[in-house]
């Protein structure tokens, strides 16, 4: 029961990082630092609760909220760019984000030992769980409140009209900055959002593990974090869900008897879908299953305002 | 500022520009890739790391000379560019560059796993040219198997303007990545200049692939990744499209990278080399040389 348990949490954390890219991919940017957001939220969020003894919850909204900020103040330069640079730009970012948590050492005396992130080694015990009683069904549930949460505050911004203004500029820049929409501060905000979300997740994530290393929050996690949704479509939050569901579930854990294998269908998996579904699992259309209104699926997102 | 801190500056400067060709050659790579497709070719550098891996196979199997294994890396990686090509480039719809973006970070992952669990992840032994070879310029000392580096990137280079201002082929080249529409009603076939792009792209590759590791002396799947961020720090500083600017953007990066290896470290050096990334992006977005329409 605990393996499912574990998966469920896994699903839960990687559908926040997932979420993240969602909405900056939403405006029709591919960034690749979540990876490098999912970090700052994860030691960010372990140093309150390790360090300095904070609860669970204010110690994620903390991470969100310092994360958030970091990836306005990337946002601005970085978004100077557009496409294909901007790829470059956060994988670099993400990239130093790593090397920096790999030099970064801060470590202070809590309970009679030394605890902090301590360079390559990483940062361990954070034992906020078991300190405070939490058996692994309570994590699993408390993860998945936040993400519903989260999506279904996405699916509501995803419904109302910021959620049209997101999809505009996604969809053709020129046309959506003629109608007097201002593309900076669309995208910084989708950034941030973004972050705050990416944050979130890595600050659940360091808990639900315990010891965090630079290691982990390499290009394969980045990669990871865009894959979701582009996979699963951009038409909603569901694909992006349905996407973690496969990997995660699926791919990554139901073929653990292939072994190390499995990292080289990943990739492949990846290529064939690009080839043969191009706009995602669900495609870019919501589905129409959850569709407010059936007149609404005649209007063109461009059009919609 | 004493003599010897100053001796060590030069001489690490030297050597970073000399290792800089390197990434010169993969910043023309990138660049050519985007200046005919529009598009970024992610998995370029790990297409690059197999190409050398196919170069070692010829060593380790056949011990051949270092001028097979390097002509082997060579070729073994334009025609793994080639195979990117057809899998992430050629049948995915033009109009939504998402989708070859993210198959070719596919291709990347699926390379790089594969050249791992070929070697089991293990460094192996690169054949190197005039590893003991020293000039002594004054007190700076130049190493030989830098300076062959150099010279072959040179050569390299030097053949691949030949190619794009003198044949046939290169002019076709130039005119797709000037205008695709007008290319193809004058009757180029322009899969067939992609095609040829990715191939010439990916030779250029292996060659870096192969100078770098003969440089370092060894073989191990991690430079992969670094080829390519280095290479995508070259394209932006340089400017996209734009050859010479990678060339001397290539330069600038090598020496710099050095400079702060010496300075800080070489846990810390890659922080700085992206930070100068960052302030590039900033202040002159089209790279050194770029104007404000080649942005994107």
């Amino acid at each position: 029961m605990d393996f499912y348990l574990g998966l469920l949490q896994i699903i839960g954390v990687h559908t926040l990082l997932g979420l993240s890219a969602y909405v900056v991919l939403l405006t029709g940017q591919v960034s690749m630092a979540q990876a490098g957001f999912y970090a700052i939220g994860a030691y960010v969020a372990a140093m309150c609760t390790a360090m300095f003894g904070f609860h669970i919850l204010p110690a994620i909204l903390v991470a969100g909220l310092v994360t958030a900020f970091v990836a306005c103040i990337v946002g601005f330069p970085a978004l100077r760019v557009k496409g294909l640079m901007l790829v470059v730009a956060t994988l670099a970012f993400g990239e130093m984000v790593r090397m920096f948590f790999f030099n970064f050492t801060w470590r202070i005396e809590r309970g009679g030992e030394l605890v902090g992130p301590n360079g390559a080694e990483g940062f361990r015990a954070i034992r906020f769980f078991p300190e405070n009683g939490w058996e692994t069904g309570d994590v699993t549930v408390f993860i998945w409140c936040v993400v519903a949460v989260i999506m279904a505050v996405l699916w509501w911004v995803d419904n109302s009209r910021a959620g049209a203004v997101l999809r505009a500029v996604g969809h053709d820049e020129t046309a959506a900055q003629s109608i007097g929409l201002n593309l900076t501060a669309i995208k910084v905000g989708a950034m941030t959002a973004g972050g705050m979300i990416a944050g979130m997740g890595g600050g659940i994530y360091a808990h639900t593990v315990t010891h965090i290393e630079h290691l982990v929050f390499g290009v394969l996690l980045a990669t990871f974090a865009i894959a979701y949704p582009i996979l699963g479509g951009l038409g909603s939050v569901f694909g992006t869900v349905i996407a973690v569901v496969f990997i995660q579930g699926f791919l990554v854990e139901g073929l653990r008897f292939m072994g190390e294998w499995r990292s080289i269908l990943f990739g492949a998996l990846i290529v064939l879908a690009m080839n043969f579904r191009p706009t995602g699992l669900l495609g870019e259309r919501m589905p129409r299953l959850f569709k407010p209104r059936p007149s609404e699926s005649k209007l063109e997102p461009k059009g919609a305002e | 500022m004493d003599y010897f801190f100053f001796l060590d500056l030069i001489q690490f400067t030297v050597d970073g520009l000399l290792f800089g060709t390197t990434y010169a050659l993969i910043g023309i790579g990138f660049t050519l890739i985007f200046g005919v497709m529009r598009k970024l070719n992610l998995a370029y550098g790990a297409a690059a790391l197999a190409g050398t891996y196919i170069g070692l196979v010829m060593f380790l199997t056949f011990d051949a000379h270092p001028a097979i294994v390097f002509l082997a890396s060579a070729i073994g990686s334009g025609l793994i560019g080639l195979v990117v090509y057809l899998c992430c480039f050629r049948f995915t719809p033009e109009n939504y560059p998402m989708a070859s973006l993210l198959a070719s970070v596919g291709m990347l992952l699926f390379i790089d796993e594969v050249v791992i669990h070929a070697s089991h992840g293990l460094p192996y032994p690169y054949p190197s040219v005039f590893r003991d070879a020293i000039i002594e310029i004054g007190d700076v000392w130049v190493r030989g198997d830098l300076l062959f580096v150099f010279f072959m990137c040179v050569v390299a280079m030097g053949i691949l303007f030949w190619l794009l201002y003198r044949t046939p082929l290169g002019l076709a080249t130039r005119a797709v990545s000037q205008q695709p529409r007008a290319a193809q009603l004058c009757g180029i076939d322009v899969t067939r200049v992609n095609m040829m792009t990715f191939g010439i792209a990916g030779v250029l590759g292996g060659i870096a692939g192969a100078m770098t590791a003969a440089a370092v002396g060894v073989l191990s799947p991690v430079i992969a990744m670094g080829l390519t961020v280095k290479g995508l720090i070259v394209v932006v500083i340089g400017g996209l499209g734009f050859i010479p600017g990678a060339i001397i953007a290539g330069l600038l990066v090598g020496a710099a990278e050095n400079i702060f290896l010496l300075l800080r470290g070489v846990t810390e050096r890659d922080i700085y080399v992206m930070l100068l990334l960052f302030i590039f992006l900033t202040l002159r977005p089209g790279g050194l040389f770029g104007n404000a329409q080649s942005r994107d």
